[in-house]
């Protein structure tokens, strides 16, 4: 068993990758994926044993300038030799090659990684991209290659890490790809129009049965990828119940040495609460719904990927504030669900009524609610869940 | 009335006015800027983003012809100045080539380096690169210019599933795009693939201004046609 | 205004004067000289390198038609003596046939030699190249005559992005670069990729002299003579 280096992932796949196994990150277009196998790849040459770099992407010496941006030095490894590079694009492009092999032509790429698998024994063998290959190579003879690889890791104890941007390809073509390796980690996107934030996930482990949690992340240089604990918002007027609705996701209290927290002053009243609801792992802030506190809102807002944006549903007069306050928490451009709270109470307004009243798109789910009796709480939280990370059950 | 925004270019609004819309490129749509080589099709672009910058719309500039110094140049001898929108940030660039001639960019906030040859890397820059924008204002303008040293350097239908995403990524956005492409140098296959991916198509051939607009909720394709000339202005589309 | 550099053919300097007043090729900028075989595009190449020469700018010459040898021979033959240079060490001459004809005589750091069909180790050498020249002079001059031998002997996707590389190395480092290409020597895709790649077009077809396309300038042509001066138009 190898550790991946990547925070959370060991836990999830039992502690790391075993020996000889070879494991598919599996990235969204726009999601970085180049940073994992490059992690892994570090990681292990620390750990003592050898790797090498199949790219036919970026030329050698730019990965290593990429290395010395995470602050880890590759050029060190390959002067020990603990390290070296398959070389599959200088010569695409009319630059001298460098590394202990090179390719000059396509169908020289399944032997010379071949031999490449054999040289790093008990080690790691990171291919960088496997997309690329496929779109020069016949689907048929590209899932024949990875098979051998596959093979020959095995018969060496030989991790291998393929990285995989999913463009446009057919379902099939994916599926096949995903069954003939170990394991395989999607890595997807959170997006409202844009992309703000990126996630992980387990999809499967033939060692394992992994936990399938979504884990956040970025990619820092220096330093690689680094996990973090998303930011929620819980927004809305004076009294519509923001506090008793961080309360009752909340299953305990969060501590404060929280990194997320330290950009906080803690003398101001607010809540603060952490949920964890089926694997998934969040921090959670109540704004104060008080207009003297408005300024406030902007630097709450900040970097959170999600919003509760709590209505008193039998109180039209403060749907213009809460509108305001969408605006001010700049939670227009984040997934946000509508809490539509006090349900029970005489005079309250239907979800539709509140859609009409507040002129929300039909895309922004309304889940009506009654947070002093704790219903519609769990519905609300599996409604921003999915909005944030697809239908991931 | 279909909105539009400013193409920049003397003459186009104008010849693009009617009934349904004000002139200009349509917003938050796709087009595709084509035609033989050294026609104008840089210039169009270059024109383009200016006049958003002008606008204070902010816009993704990605350039895989030239590097940034050289597109810095090329607009300079328009007079259009780019150097204070680089400043203040509303105009952000991720530079593809620049690596090719082996100078390293220095990443900032707004100038990113990738390289046309890592299409992963560069989708990952268009990502941030769209939200930076989108932060600013969701009325931005995205250029691409051009799909020619893509198509040198990667394989064809990687290079529309490449243009797919991009395309998806600035529309999701609410953004306006338009990419340039130097006609015939891929087989006319792709070359008819290509053009369906783009709601829009603007034809330059040295002499001819040929314009089709695909609106959302037109079944018709509107079509304009004009002469235009490359003054020191920039490009200026003759008034019908 | 943009900024032009002598071309060493006065009349097709006047003959691209703009408004505001300059002619010849557009300094930094990148230029193709195209048309059938045997209409003077080398001679172009000769007269504006030797210009360069003459006026303190230095030459990095790569060619692929003919050696060394044979190149300083037809030189001479339009009263061109590159010899000075060759020994100043001014004129620096990437020579890939040689190898091949004849075994290369003098070697030395400005006159290298590579092969036709290792376009890799060509752009070793214009690396090595560039870096020499513009030490002294960041205004350079850079020839390659012609791409029509590169595309013969490799594959046509790597030139292209080989000659891509090769432009943009000679233009960051401030140089201007010529590229020459024989008409209907490679399928039509390759023709427009490589129209597409440069700044510049400039036709000859043994009569008549087109610019197609140059910064600043819209279309212009002229005729022209070859004769034992070079072009005359």
């Amino acid at each position: 068993m190898k550790k991946t280096h990547i925070p959370k992932l060991d836990d999830f796949i039992g502690g790391g990758i075993p020996e000889g196994s070879s494991i598919l990150f599996c990235a969204v277009p726009g999601v970085e994926c180049e940073a994992f196998g490059y992690q892994i790849l570090n990681g292990i040459i620390e750990d003592g044993h050898k790797g090498f770099i199949f790219t036919n992407v970026s030329e050698p010496n730019d990965i290593i300038y990429e290395f010395s941006q995470y602050g880890w030095n590759l050029e060190k490894y390959l002067e020990e030799e603990k390290a070296f590079f398959v070389d599959g694009s200088s010569n695409f492009i009319g630059v001298p090659p460098m590394g202990k092999y090179s390719i000059n032509e396509l169908s020289q790429i399944e032997g010379i990684v071949l031999n490449a698998i054999d040289d790093v024994s008990n080690g790691v063998g990171v291919i960088n991209n496997l997309s690329t290959l496929i779109d020069y190579l016949e689907e048929d003879k590209i899932i024949e290659i990875l098979d051998k690889w596959n093979k020959r890791a095995k018969a060496n104890n030989t991790i291998l890490v393929y990285i995989f941007t999913k463009w446009g390809y057919e379902q099939k073509l994916i599926d096949t790809i995903k069954n003939s390796v170990d394991s395989v980690v999607s890595l997807t996107s959170i997006e409202e129009r844009v992309i703000i934030g990126q996630g992980f996930m387990v999809t499967s482990a033939s060692w394992t049965r992994p936990q399938n949690n979504m884990v956040l992340f970025f990619v820092l240089q220096p330093g690689g990828v680094k996990i973090y604990i998303p930011k929620i918002l819980v927004t809305g007027p004076y009294n519509a119940g923001k506090s008793s609705f961080v309360k009752s996701i909340s299953k305990k209290s969060v501590s404060v040495e929280r990194m997320a927290l330290e950009k906080f002053p803690t003398t101001i009243a607010m809540d603060i609460g952490h949920v964890d609801h089926t694997g998934f792992v969040a921090d959670i802030f109540g704004t104060p719904g008080q207009e003297r506190f408005d300024l406030m809102l902007d630097v709450l807002s900040k970097e959170a990927v999600g919003a509760f944006i709590i209505v008193d549903s039998s109180a039209p007069q403060t749907f213009a504030r809460a509108k305001e306050m969408i605006n001010k928490t700049h939670a227009k451009a984040i997934p946000k669900i509508i809490v539509a709270n006090k349900q029970d109470m005489p005079g309250a307004l239907s979800t539709e009524q509140i859609r009409e009243a507040m002129k929300l798109d039909k895309n922004i789910p309304i889940i009506p609610t009654t947070i002093t009796e704790n219903t519609g709480v769990e519905e609300a939280l599996d409604a921003l869940l999915t909005l944030l990370y697809g239908d991931t059950k | 009335m279909i909105k539009t925004i400013e193409s920049g270019i003397p003459g186009f609004d104008e010849l693009t006015l009617s009934e349904i819309t004000e002139g200009g490129i349509p917003g938050k749509s796709s087009t595709l800027i084509y035609g033989p080589p050294k026609t104008g099709k840089s210039i169009f672009c270059n024109q383009f983003t200016y006049q958003g910058l002008l606008n204070l719309e902010p816009c993704l500039y990605v350039t895989t012809d030239h590097g940034l110094k050289q597109v810095q140049n090329n607009m300079m001898e328009f007079q259009w100045f780019i150097q204070n929108y680089i400043q203040n940030q509303s105009l952000y660039i991720i530079d593809g080539i620049s690596q090719l001639s082996g100078k390293k960019i220095e990443n900032t906030n707004n100038i990113k380096s990738s390289f046309v040859r890592n299409p992963s890397d560069m989708m990952v820059k268009i990502g941030i690169g769209t939200r930076f924008v989108y932060k600013k204002s969701n009325h931005f303008r995205s250029t691409l210019d051009s799909l020619n040293t893509l198509f040198a350097f990667n394989p064809q239908q990687m290079v529309i599933r490449v243009l797919n995403a991009y395309l998806r990524r600035i529309t999701e956005a609410g953004g306006t795009c338009i990419i340039a492409y130097t006609e015939g140098i891929i087989d006319p296959n792709t070359e008819n693939m290509l053009k369906s991916l783009f709601d829009n198509t603007i034809k330059l051939d040295g002499q001819n201004i040929q314009i089709k607009y695909h609106f959302e909720e037109e079944e018709e394709v509107t079509n304009y046609r004009s002469t235009y000339k490359i003054t020191d202005k920039g490009i200026v589309v003759k008034k019908v | 205004m943009i900024p032009c550099i002598e071309s060493g053919i006065p009349e097709f300097d006047e003959l691209t004067r703009s408004n505001s007043g300059t002619g010849g090729i557009p300094e930094n900028s990148s230029t193709l000289i195209y048309g059938p075989s045997k209409t003077g595009k080398s001679i172009f190449n000769y007269q504006f390198t030797y210009h360069g020469l003459s006026h303190d700018e230095p030459c990095l010459y790569i060619t692929t038609d003919q050696g060394l040898k044979q190149l300083e021979g037809n030189m001479f033959d339009f009263q061109i003596p590159i010899e000075k240079y060759i020994a100043e060490k001014t004129l620096y001459v990437i020579d890939t046939t040689s190898n091949i004809s004849e075994g290369m005589k003098t070697k030395t750091e400005t006159i290298v030699s590579s092969h036709i069909n290792n376009p890799t180790d060509i752009m070793v050498k214009v690396g090595s190249g560039v870096k020499y020249i513009c030490k002294n002079n960041p205004r350079f001059r850079s020839v390659l005559d012609s791409t029509t031998t590169l595309l013969a002997y490799n594959d046509n996707m790597l030139i292209l992005r080989v000659l891509k590389a090769y432009l943009m190395r000679v233009n960051e480092a401030g140089g201007t670069p010529i590229i020459t290409y024989t008409e209907n020597t490679a399928d039509t895709m390759v023709e427009t990729m490589l129209k597409s790649m440069v700044d510049n077009i400039i036709k000859l077809d043994g009569k008549t002299l087109t610019v197609e396309a140059m910064k600043g300038i819209g279309k212009r042509s002229s005729q022209y003579q070859i004769t034992t001066h070079g072009i005359i138009f």
